[in-house]
């Protein structure tokens, strides 16, 4: 059986992908940072598939240190349960926040959970995800256009500006994904960003306050249900073949903006690695 | 320039850090955190590749501090600048608190501020000005019910500051108080903020900017800095209008917020 892990799986689109691969035959690891909205989310999936295989393991992302003990009890998992293979990993967990709030390492928020978190994870699980010629999704999101990556002051800690910091750091997970590819993709590895489109979740209400906060709950209104959006992880997860594209909306190929380039990807990629410690083995391939 | 934070590993202590490796300086930083002061290490190293010293310490207990001192001596280690961060309260009314908890207020908030500004104050640099930053609170302008304790440990630390200006101005040494009012620095804050509803929003100060504006000040030689308009006007109407009035105010309005911030 094939492993899938998604990290943020207790809720919203996270939660609506876990039923539908487990549903799919499936083997979901779900991620998240509490203990009782990981143990309320399987008993969910459980409920309406009682044949769902399905865990959880508990961590916050926002932190380094549980990224690398999570990424450790997954690699023991895979070795134990199976051939230490991971089918795919989808890095889904994200935030918004209504201020400029920090991280154990003094990062800010939004940066580190909704790209960095991803960024080490995926280095660390790289092995097991080889040794399956697996696949990297990414939640992405339509507000990355628009913007450029404030390379001088990434974490905007000059000027903050919450819904900069979210668009920026959705522009990041492609920006990542392409130099995975760039990387890695001889080794059958592929990586995608999934743009949900508008989706009705609780994203904006948790740990924000103000305007940011009373703005979502007017807006998620007119979002669709996560059940929408999760079809395009289960499309991207049941592909036989790799698909050669990039950012993908209801299971189709969209475009994206022109800042995701192979220069800007290999900016990130040294800058993420610095961040975390890091060092990426793979030999990014020369632009053309 | 060699800086030492008190109370590094979270909250403004930590944006501090960040503002000051920013701008390139060696950092000495103490919490009693000890794996939150390892975590800010290492992200300072690896944003600004400054040099970053760690020291965990409980700052109310003299011997841990003598302890952190003689690493201090042993390195030859001298400062031009200290942020006097580390801080604390426990929310609720006075009779509400344990007793020790109380006390332990003062502690933290004076006594081991006052230990630890007179050990660094020895151990500056000569001959090169040296700046302390107090972090006090707009709750110094304020008798302030159910914070009663808080607010008045934050009252002694700008009195000790504007006193400490005059006495140390001729050995070149500049003390800035900070008086902010509430920040963001945990999910718990946010809560607090939003439950002081319209008030807790507009005197909520940008953590960011306040780390950023507070270096500025120090090194401009300023001595009090109260971070927005409407805290300064507050600040300024806790000078004017008869406290016992004040306190009558501030009661009214709290007694129906179950939970306020670090204000
Ligand atoms: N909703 C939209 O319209 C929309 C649009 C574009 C993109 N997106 C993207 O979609 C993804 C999922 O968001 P969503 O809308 O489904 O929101 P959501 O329901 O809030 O889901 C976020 C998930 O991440 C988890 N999480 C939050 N902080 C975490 C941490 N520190 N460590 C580990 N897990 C953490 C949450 O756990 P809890 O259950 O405990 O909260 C939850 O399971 C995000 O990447 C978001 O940027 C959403």
């Amino acid at each position: 059986m094939n492993t899938v892990v998604i990290t943020g799986a207790s809720s919203g689109i996270g939660l609506e992908t876990a039923k539908i691969l487990t549903q799919n035959g499936f083997h979901v690891i779900g991620v998240s940072r509490s203990e009782e909205n990981c143990k309320r989310a399987k008993e969910k999936i459980l409920s309406e598939n009682p044949n769902a295989q399905i865990t959880f393991m508990q961590a916050d992302l926002m932190q380094q240190r549980e990224v690398v003990k999570v990424a450790e009890s997954i690699t023991l998992y895979l070795n134990n349960s199976g051939n230490g293979e991971l089918y795919a990993l989808i890095n889904n967990a994200a935030c918004i926040r209504s201020w400029y709030m920090t991280t154990e390492e003094g990062y800010e928020q939004q940066f580190a959970l909704n790209h960095l978190a991803g960024f080490l994870l995926t280095y660390k699980l790289l092995p097991a995800l080889i040794k399956a010629k697996g696949c990297v999704i990414m939640t992405g999101s339509g507000s990355h256009r628009g913007i450029k990556v404030h390379w001088d002051d990434i974490m905007l800690n000059r000027r903050y500006n919450p819904l900069i910091a979210y668009k920026q750091s959705k522009l990041c997970n492609l920006l990542f994904a392409k130099g995975l590819n760039d990387r890695y993709a001889k080794d059958g590895i592929r990586a995608y960003v999934v743009d949900p489109g508008l989706v009705n979740t609780d994203i904006g209400n948790k740990g924000t306050g103000g305007l940011v906060n009373f703005v979502w709950s007017l807006r998620k209104k007119h979002g669709v249900s996560p059940d929408v959006p999760a079809k395009t992880y289960a499309f991207l997860c049941e592909q036989k073949d790799r698909q050669n594209g990039l950012y993908y909306y209801l299971c189709k190929e969209i475009n994206y903006s022109k800042e995701v380039t192979c220069e800007n990807a290999n900016r990130l990629f040294e800058l993420s690695e610095r961040l975390c410690g890091i060092r990426y083995e793979g030999k990014e391939m020369v632009a053309v | 320039m060699n800086v030492m934070i008190t109370g590094a590993a979270g909250g403004l202590g930590r944006s501090l850090a960040n503002e000051c490796g920013r701008r390139g300086y060696n950092l000495f930083l103490t919490d009693v955190n000890e794996d939150g002061l390892l975590c800010i290490k290492q992200g300072l190293e690896r944003q600004f590749n400054v040099t970053v010293a760690t020291a965990a310490c409980d700052l109310t207990n003299a011997e841990s501090v003598d302890q952190m001192l003689a690493v201090i001596d042993k390195h030859q280690i001298r400062f031009d600048m200290l942020l006097n961060v580390a801080g604390m309260d426990y929310e609720g009314g006075f009779m509400r608190r344990e007793r020790e908890e109380l006390v332990r207020i003062v502690l933290l908030n004076n006594a081991a501020t006052l230990r630890i500004t007179h050990a660094i104050l020895k151990r500056r640099r000569a001959g090169k000005p040296f700046n302390i930053v107090f972090l006090s609170s707009l709750a110094s302008m304020f008798p302030m019910p159910l914070k009663a304790t808080y607010a008045a440990s934050k009252r002694f630390l700008l009195d000790l500051a504007i006193s400490l200006c005059q006495e140390l101005k001729n050995e070149n040494v500049h003390v800035l108080t900070i008086c902010p009012g509430g920040m963001v620095t945990t999910q718990k804050a946010i809560h607090g903020i939003e439950a002081q509803g319209f008030w807790g929003t507009v005197t909520t100060n940008p953590l960011e900017c306040v780390a950023r504006n507070a270096i500025d000040r120090a090194l401009a030689g300023k001595s009090i800095y109260v971070p927005g308009i409407l805290n300064r006007i507050l600040f300024f109407l806790g000078k004017i209008i008869p406290r016992s009035w004040i306190a009558a105010v501030i009661h009214w309005r709290w007694s129906g917020v179950t939970e306020v911030t670090g204000h």
